[in-house]
């Protein structure tokens, strides 16, 4: 996991229920949205408990992970109206219309979410480039295939539109509204 | 997102009993539900200041006590304290502690004495009413 960034850990290591999600909760409320809490438990429960308390709460739910007993969750932080779609992107695509074509040879299509929403689980094929990158490495891409962009909401997925779309890309579009709502195949790591 | 609310009545007073009302409570209120518990007859002991230390299990349940221990769950004082901090609302039943005698000082901090209408106030626009 170290290759994953996290920005925040906390240790819940010997507590049990309701101990691990009330600290998540404590820890969370002092972090930044955006920013990702790893949670270590040994509570076997925790892995049930803390899927469904981010759920509920509207944190993002990144994955779990076992090694040698001890579970390492991983939580980022919502910000406030990220789950509002924002659509300031003319050009979107819907998951349906990815679903079936992303397979398609003119395709390229790029997940902007950091590298540990990426790694957790994205559509096949998919290529990674984080959007605080993208500044750098939009010359990664070929411009004389179609660029289909996407995040969890649609809303990193639509800056990453504009800013391809200002480099002289012709085709860009944003998928909408992302991953969260994907129910096709997905690969990790 | 406190869109849930909660409400619990809390009318025994063992051990096992106080751990069933205080996890949920607290569970629910790091979920950002509004909780509420009401107090009434043994559940009193568990915002007694004293009782609240030496609660025993329940009859029948003495055999769980090796179990909590090796389960490292946190004592009641530190879980009353869990839920006070995140909010849950501790109303302790006035009739009860006229009929046993107790005063509001011998019970913890934080709690409020109320009637059944206090606690009804609250719990007529709740999502979950649970009893134990």
């Amino acid at each position: 996991m170290s290759a994953y960034k996290v920005d925040h850990k906390l240790d819940c290591k010997g507590l049990s229920c309701p101990m691990p999600i009330v600290k998540t909760r404590k820890a969370i409320q002092e972090i930044l949205p955006g920013e990702v809490l790893e949670v270590e438990a040994t509570d076997k429960g925790s892995l049930a408990d803390i899927k469904s308390w981010a759920e509920r709460t509207g944190h993002q739910y990144l994955g779990s992970t076992e090694e040698d007993g001890v579970l390492h969750h991983f939580l980022r932080k919502a910000s406030e109206g990220e789950e509002q779609e924002e659509k300031k992107y003319p050009h979107v695509i819907s998951l349906d219309e990815v679903k079936s074509r992303y397979k398609e040879a003119g395709v390229q299509l790029v997940d902007v979410r950091e590298p540990m929403e990426y790694a957790f689980g994205h559509i096949p094929g998919a290529i990674s480039i984080p959007m605080g990158e993208m500044g750098e490495r939009f010359g990664e891409l070929d411009s004389n295939r179609e660029i289909w962009v996407i995040c969890r909401s649609g809303s990193r997925s639509d800056h990453a539109c504009q800013l391809l779309a200002e480099k002289g890309f012709p085709t860009v579009k944003n998928v909408v509204p992302g991953m969260k709502d994907w129910d096709g195949e997905t690969e990790t790591n | 997102m406190a869109d849930k609310r909660v409400a619990i009545i809390a009318g025994n007073g063992a051990l096992d009993d106080a751990y069933k009302i205080l996890n949920i409570a607290s569970a629910a209120a790091a979920t950002d539900a509004e909780v509420s518990i009401f107090f009434t007859f043994e559940g009193l002991n568990i915002i007694h200041r004293q009782n609240h230390q030496h609660l025993q299990m329940g009859s029948g349940k003495e055999h769980f006590v090796q179990g909590f221990k090796r389960a490292h769950v946190p004592s009641i004082g530190e879980i009353l304290e869990i839920a006070r901090e995140s909010g849950v609302q501790m109303i302790a039943c006035q009739m009860t502690m006229d009929v046993m005698g107790l005063k509001k000082e011998e019970l913890i901090d934080g709690v409020e004495v109320g009637g059944a209408a206090t606690f009804l106030d609250f719990a007529y626009d709740a999502d979950i009413t649970l009893t134990f």
